[in-house]
C-alpha cells in the first residue's frame, strides 16, 4: 500500500530480464513489426498494461487491467478491429523506473502486435514514455506529474488531471464548494510520495494570494505506525478544513483526528486520487461511515458515469469478472483510472478502424480527432456504434463511459472539475462543479499550471 | 526495436556485473557485510545525474535538485565513482572501526533506510520521491539517445568499464593486499598479530568498493535517465548478496557469473508458472506473487545444495612441500 | 508545552508496541543466534489470523491469543524446518540472514493472494477517552500499554526466576558449555522459538491496532523499527530491547512535535547510529548476552 515501504520485489525483475544473449539473438532474428500501413491486417492484437503489479503500488495494475479487459470484450463482441481480436497482457514494472525499462523493452520486442499501452503511472512514466514514444506506440498514462503538462511526446495521452490542477481544484472546493461557507483556515496534510509532492507548492501560492490562512502545512512520512503527535500539532492550529491525499495512511491519520478532537471529525477534502475504493474503505473503517459521509469531499475531472457508454462499460466489466479469478471486478466500476483507460483503448480501436490501418503512425493522430471530434461529427458512445457510423461513412466523436474528452495540444485532456463525494458504497457522487472563472482565478493566484 | 532491448539487457548486465564485483571485494574477499551497498550505487547515480543535467530552472522547473552543471562525458561517470568513494570515508569511519561484524551489518542496513528516507523527504535536494528525471546520457547531445546506434554506443561505453573493473578486482585479489584481506576475513585477530591493520585494510577496500559501486550507478542512470528512491530500497542490496553467494563468494568470475546466472535462473523459474490453470485465470497479482515465492525457494535451495556457489573461491595453498627459503641467522634471505 | 506532554504519552504507546516485538526479536538473536528478517512477516501473518477471528465476532483482545498461538507455531516450524537445518550445516550468520529474507519473501507472497493488497483493520471498542493536558488516550490504548508491561514483566520473571530462564541464559552465553553441563539446549531453543513466536504474534495484533490500518506490506516497515530498538539496547539483550523501544518510541514522537514530522523516523534511527559510534556494544551489552539486569 505504501510507497515508502520497502518491498523486496525490486531488484529481481531488473535482473529477471537480463536473460541470455541467446534470447537477444532469437529476438533479433525474428524481429520486425508486422504492422502494415495499408489495411487493418490480421491476427490478434494486444494491449499492454504496463504498470505496477507487485511492490508498493501493486494495487494499481489490476484496476487498469480491469479497464483493458472490459474494453477488449466490448471490441471483440462487436467483431474486433477489422476482425482482429484484442487481448490484454500485464507487464509488471514493480513500480520502479529501473525495472520498468526492461519491462517496456521486452514488451515491445516480444510483441509486434501491440496496438497500444495503458498504465504508466508516476512510478515509471518518466522512463517508459520516451521508450514507447520512440517505438510509436500510443499510450494512455496515469501519471499526474507536471513534466507531462506540456509533453511533446506524440504518442502520449493523458486523461487524468495534472497533480497541480488537482491542488487548484481542491482550493476551489474549499472556497466555492457546496454545503459550507468558504473555509478561512486550511490545513495541508500531504505525504512524501510522488503525487503529493506536486500539490503543496501551487496550493500554498494560491492560498496565500487568495487570503486564506494556511493553518499548518504538514508533510508526513507515509507508512509510519502512527501520527498522534502530528495530529495533536495540527489540531492546535484549529483549521476549518484539511486538504489531504496521504494514500495508504489516511485511515491512520483521520482516526487520530477523530479521537483527539473528542470524537468530532474536521471536514476534509481529498484529491482525485482519493476517489478510490481502497482509500474509501480505509478512512470509512477508521472514522465510521456517518462521519465519512458528513465530512468528506473531493475533486475529480468531469466524468459523467451515466448513459449508454457507461452502461456498456459496466456490462463488459461484469463479464470480465472471471478473469479476476472470480474476485469482483465491479469494485472498479466507479474508479476513474479503470473508466479512463477503457475509454482510451476504445478510442484507439476506433482510430484504427477510422484510419483503416494497423500502423500507429497513421492511426495515432486519429485518436485525438475521435476524442475531440471535428465539426459535424456523429457522437458515438460504444465501439460498436462507432464502427457502424464509420461504415456508414460518417466522421465520429467518441463520448464514452466517462463522458467527453478534450485533448489540448499537449495531448492532455482537461475538461474542468467536478466537486464530488462518495456514497455509502464508495461510489462517486457529483455535488457540483467549478466554473471556468473560478478555476482560472485560482490558477492565476497559484502562478499558472 | 530489438537493438533497444538487446541494449537494455547488455547495459543492465554490465551494471550488475560491476556492482557484484565491488560487493565481492567487500563481502566475498574481505568479509565486510555492506548492507548499505545500494546507497553507494545510488550516490554515484545522483552525482552523475546532477553533473550532466542543466540547472533545475531549465525544462519548466518541474523538478528541484542541487547543482546542474551540464558537464560532458566522462566527467559525470568519474564524478559518480568519486562520490561513491567519498561517501565510503565517513560511513567507514563510523561503522568499521569499533563495531562487531554483525553490528556493522545491522548499522549499515539502518543507514541505508535512513538515507533513503532523508532523500525522499528532502524534496528540494534531489527531488524527493519522484526522483530526478530526464538525465542526459553520455553524448546525448551528439547522438540521438532514442536511436539504435545510441544503444550500441552505450554498450560500447559500458563494456570497457566492466573490463577495467574486472582488471582492478583481479589485481586486488591476487596481490599481497588481497592476501592480507583474506587473512583478515578468515581470522582478524591472527591477521592483526602478524602486523596487519584491519581497520586500514577494511577502510581501503570499503572505499575501493564505494568507487566501483558509484561507477555502476553512474552507468545505470545515464541509460535509464531517472533516479528515484524507489530504485534503491534496502532489499536491492540483499539481492546483490544473493547473486554473489550463488556465483561463489570470493571469486571474481563467480561474482560475475552470479550477476548473470541468478537472473537467468529466476527468469526460467518464473516462466514455469502457467498464465491460466485449467481455463481459470488467476487474479492479476497472483502470478507476480508466485514468482517471488519461486525466487525465495530458489535462494534457499541454492544455499542448501551448493552453498559455496557455482564457482567456488579457489583454495590458495602452496603446491607440494612447504617452500624452503635459504635464511641466514640474522633472518635475511 | 502541552504538545510535548502529549508527544511523551504517545511515545509511550509506540514504545509499548515496539517493545513487545523487539524483545522477541532480540531473544531469537541472543539465544538462537538468528537475525530473523522474517520476523515482520510473521507478525503480519499473525495479525491476519487475529483479524480472521476478530471478524467472527470475537473481541480483539481474545483474538490476540489466537495470534500468539499462530506466531508460536509458525516460528517453531520456521526454525525446525528451515533455520535449524541450515545452522547445523554450518551456514554462517550472514548466510542465515539471507535465508531469513528468502523466508520473508515466501511468507509475504503466500499471504498476499490470500488477503490481498488492501489494508484491513480490527473491530475495536476504543472505550472512553482519557484526557490529561494535551494528551488524549483511549482506553484501548492504555490497555496496550498494560499488555506490554505485563509481557515485559513476564519475560523478566522467566529469565530471572525460572530454571528455564536460567537454561536460556546459559544457552545464550555458551551453547557448548551449556550442553556439556546437561542443559538440553535443543529443547531450550525450541522453547525460545515458541515463546518469541507468541510475542511476535501479540506484537502483530498490537501493531495493527496501533496503526488502525495494516497490510501485508506493513511487515517490512515494522521490521526496521524493531531492529533499531533491539540494536540500540544491545542486540540479544531483552532489557536492552525494552530500553531501546522506549527511546525509539519517545524520540520518534518528540521529534514529530519539535522537528518536521516527515523526519521523525530519521531522527530515531540517527540516534541509533550515534549510540553505535559512542557505545559500539549497544547500551546494555557490557553485561554479556542475556544477563539479567541487576
Amino acid at each position: 500500500m505504501n510507497k515508502t515501504q520497502p518491498s523486496v520485489s525490486h531488484r529481481f525483475n531488473r535482473f529477471g530480464l537480463i536473460s541470455s544473449v541467446a534470447a537477444i539473438l532469437v529476438l533479433a532474428a525474428c524481429g520486425g513489426s508486422t504492422a502494415t500501413s495499408g489495411g487493418l491486417g490480421s491476427g490478434p492484437l494486444l494491449v499492454g498494461v504496463l504498470a505496477p503489479f507487485s511492490g508498493a503500488d501493486a494495487s494499481f495494475g489490476p484496476r487498469y487491467l480491469a479497464g483493458c479487459y472490459a474494453a477488449s470484450l466490448s471490441i471483440n463482441g462487436a467483431g474486433g478491429i477489422g476482425g482482429r481480436q484484442v487481448s490484454c497482457q500485464q507487464f509488471d514494472t514493480k513500480g520502479e523506473p529501473a525495472d520498468a525499462v526492461p519491462a517496456a523493452n521486452s514488451m515491445i520486442a516480444g510483441n509486434s502486435n501491440l496496438m497500444g499501452v495503458v498504465g504508466c503511472t508516476s512510478d515509471e512514466a518518466s522512463t517508459v514514455v520516451p521508450i514507447l514514444d520512440r517505438s510509436h506506440i500510443p499510450m494512455f498514462c496515469m501519471t499526474g506529474q507536471s513534466e507531462f503538462n506540456k509533453s511533446t511526446a506524440k504518442y502520449f495521452h493523458r486523461l487524468v488531471p495534472a497533480d497541480s490542477f488537482d491542488a487548484y481544484a481542491m482550493i476551489g472546493s474549499a472556497l466555492f464548494g457546496p454545503g459550507h461557507a468558504p473555509y478561512k483556515s486550511v490545513a495541508l496534510v500531504f505525504g512524501d510520495d510522488i503525487g503529493s509532492q506536486t500539490f503543496v507548492g501551487p496550493a500554498v501560492a494560491a492560498l496565500t494570494k487568495l487570503g486564506v490562512t494556511i493553518a499548518i502545512n504538514q508533510a508526513i512520512k507515509l507508512g509510519a505506525a502512527s501520527y498522534r503527535t502530528e495530529v495533536a500539532k495540527m489540531l492546535l492550529t484549529k483549521p476549518d478544513v484539511i486538504l489531504t491525499e496521504t494514500i495508504g495512511s489516511a485511515g491512520t491519520y483521520m482516526k487520530e483526528v477523530k479521537q483527539q478532537n473528542g470524537g468530532k471529525v474536521i471536514p476534509f477534502i481529498g484529491t482525485s486520487a482519493t476517489i478510490d475504493p481502497v482509500w474509501f474503505k480505509q478512512v470509512r473503517d477508521a472514522i465510521g461511515l456517518p462521519d465519512f459521509l458528513a465530512n468528506y469531499q473531493a475533486v475529480d475531472l468531469k466524468l459523467t458515469l451515466s448513459g449508454s457508454g457507461y452502461d456498456e462499460f459496466v456490462t463488459q466489466l461484469t463479464a470480465a469478472d472471471t478473469k479476476f479469478g472470480g474476485s469482483n471486478a465491479l469494485t472498479y466500476k466507479g474508479k476513474s483510472p479503470t473508466v479512463h483507460l477503457y475509454d482510451g483503448i476504445i478510442m484507439t480501436a476506433l482510430a484504427m478502424v477510422a484510419a483503416n490501418s494497423a500502423d500507429p503512425t497513421v492511426y495515432n493522430p486519429k485518436i485525438i480527432d475521435i476524442a475531440n471530434g471535428v465539426a459535424g461529427a456523429t457522437v458515438v458512445s460504444t465501439f460498436k456504434e462507432g464502427v457502424d457510423a464509420l461504415k456508414a461513412g460518417k466522421t465520429i466523436r467518441y463520448v464514452g463511459a466517462a463522458g467527453e474528452n478534450n485533448f489540448n495540444q499537449y495531448n492532455n485532456s482537461q475538461q474542468g472539475y467536478n466537486l464530488v463525494t462518495m456514497d455509502k458504497d464508495g461510489n462517486e457522487v457529483v455535488l457540483g462543479s467549478l466554473t471556468q472563472a473560478q478555476t482560472q482565478q485560482i490558477i492565476d493566484a497559484g502562478g499558472g499550471a | 526495436m530489438n537493438a533497444y532491448y538487446a541494449g537494455t539487457l547488455l547495459v543492465y548486465a554490465a551494471v550488475d556485473i560491476i556492482a557484484c564485483l565491488a560487493l565481492n571485494l567487500q563481502f566475498g574477499v574481505s568479509g565486510i557485510v555492506n548492507f548499505s551497498f545500494i546507497v553507494f550505487q545510488s550516490v554515484g547515480a545522483y552525482t552523475a545525474a546532477v553533473l550532466s543535467m542543466p540547472p533545475d530552472t531549465a525544462n519548466g522547473a518541474y523538478q528541484f535538485y542541487i547543482g546542474g552543471y551540464q558537464l560532458p562525458f566522462p566527467i559525470p561517470w568519474i564524478g559518480g565513482a568519486v562520490a561513491g568513494g567519498l561517501l565510503a570515508i565517513p560511513v567507514g569511519l563510523v561503522v568499521l572501526r569499533k563495531l562487531r561484524a554483525d553490528y556493522q551489518a545491522i548499522s549499515l542496513l539502518v543507514l541505508s533506510v535512513i538515507a533513503n528516507s532523508v532523500i525522499m523527504n528532502a524534496r528540494t535536494f534531489l527531488n524527493g520521491s519522484a526522483g530526478i528525471a530526464q538525465v542526459p546520457g553520455p553524448f546525448a547531445d551528439q547522438v540521438d539517445p532514442l536511436s539504435d546506434g545510441y544503444q550500441l554506443l552505450y554498450v560500447g561505453l559500458a563494456v570497457p568499464c566492466v573490463l577495467l573493473v574486472w582488471l582492478v578486482a583481479a589485481r586486488i585479489v591476487n596481490s599481497p593486499f588481497g592476501r592480507s584481506l583474506r587473512a583478515m576475513r578468515e581470522h582478524e585477530l591472527a591477521a592483526t598479530a602478524i602486523g596487519k591493520n584491519p581497520v586500514q585494510l577494511k577502510m581501503t577496500i570499503f572505499i575501493v568498493g564505494g568507487i566501483i559501486a558509484g561507477l555502476s550507478g553512474a552507468i545505470l542512470v545515464g541509460y535509464i535517465a531517472v533516479w528515484a528512491p524507489s530504485e534503491w530500497l534496502y532489499p536491492e542490496t540483499i539481492i546483490l548478496f544473493a547473486a554473489v553467494i550463488v556465483g561463489g563468494r570470493g571469486n571474481n568470475i563467480g561474482a560475475m557469473l552470479g550477476a548473470l546466472l541468478v537472473p537467468v535462473g529466476f527468469f526460467e523459474v518464473t516462466r514455469l508458472i502457467p498464465a491460466t490453470i485449467g481455463g481459470w485465470t488467476p487474479p492479476p497479482n497472483l502470478i507476480p506473487a508466485m514468482e517471488w515465492v519461486a525466487i525465495g525457494l530458489l535462494i534457499i535451495g541454492f544455499l542448501w545444495f551448493r552453498p559455496e556457489g557455482v564457482r567456488p573461491e579457489q583454495r590458495r595453498v602452496f603446491a607440494g612441500a612447504p617452500v624452503r627459503e635459504e635464511v641466514d641467522h640474522a633472518g635475511n634471505p | 508545552m502541552e504538545l510535548y506532554v502529549a508527544a511523551l504519552g504517545f511515545g509511550l504507546i509506540s514504545a509499548s508496541v515496539i517493545a513487545i516485538a523487539a524483545v522477541g526479536f532480540t531473544m531469537q538473536f541472543g539465544i538462537a543466534n538468528m537475525i530473523n528478517l522474517a520476523y515482520g512477516e510473521v507478525m503480519i501473518v499473525c495479525a491476519y489470523v487475529a483479524l480472521y477471528v476478530n471478524q467472527r465476532g470475537v473481541s480483539v483482545w481474545a483474538s490476540m491469543i489466537a495470534a500468539a498461538l499462530a506466531g508460536a507455531v509458525l516460528s517453531f516450524v520456521l526454525n525446525r524446518f528451515l533455520y535449524a537445518p541450515f545452522q547445523r550445516k554450518g551456514t554462517n550468520l550472514i548466510g542465515m540472514v539471507i535465508i531469513s529474507l528468502a523466508a520473508s519473501l515466501i511468507l509475504a507472497n503466500i499471504l498476499l493472494p490470500v488477503v490481498g493488497y488492501d489494508t484491513s483493520s480490527y473491530e475495536v471498542d476504543q472505550g472512553p477517552l482519557l484526557r490529561w493536558y494535551g494528551l488524549v488516550l483511549t482506553t484501548a490504548q492504555i490497555a496496550i500499554i498494560f499488555v506490554a508491561a505485563i509481557l515485559m514483566l513476564a519475560v523478566h520473571g522467566l529469565l530471572r526466576y525460572t530454571r528455564l530462564g536460567k537454561a536460556m541464559r546459559a544457552t545464550a552465553a555458551n551453547p557448548t558449555l551449556a550442553r556439556n553441563c546437561g542443559i538440553p539446549t535443543q529443547r531450550v531453543i525450541d522453547l525460545v522459538w515458541l515463546l518469541t513466536g507468541a510475542l511476535c504474534g501479540v506484537a502483530g495484533v498490537v501493531a495493527g491496532m496501533n496503526s488502525e490500518n495494516f497490510a501485508v506490506a506493513s511487515g517490512a516497515a515494522y521490521l526496521i523499527t524493531i531492529i533499531a530498538a533491539a540494536v540500540l539496547g544491545g542486540a540479544g539483550q531483552p532489557y536492552g530491547a525494552m530500553i531501546g523501544a522506549l527511546i525509539i518510541g519517545i524520540v520518534t514522537e518528540l521529534s514529530a512535535a519539535a522537528i518536521a514530522p516527515e523526519y521523525k523516523e530519521v531522527v530515531a534511527f540517527a540516534i541509533l547510529v550515534a549510540v553505535m559510534v559512542l557505545r559500539p556494544q549497544g547500551l546494555l551489552a557490557r553485561r554479556g548476552a542475556l544477563a539479567a539486569a541487576g
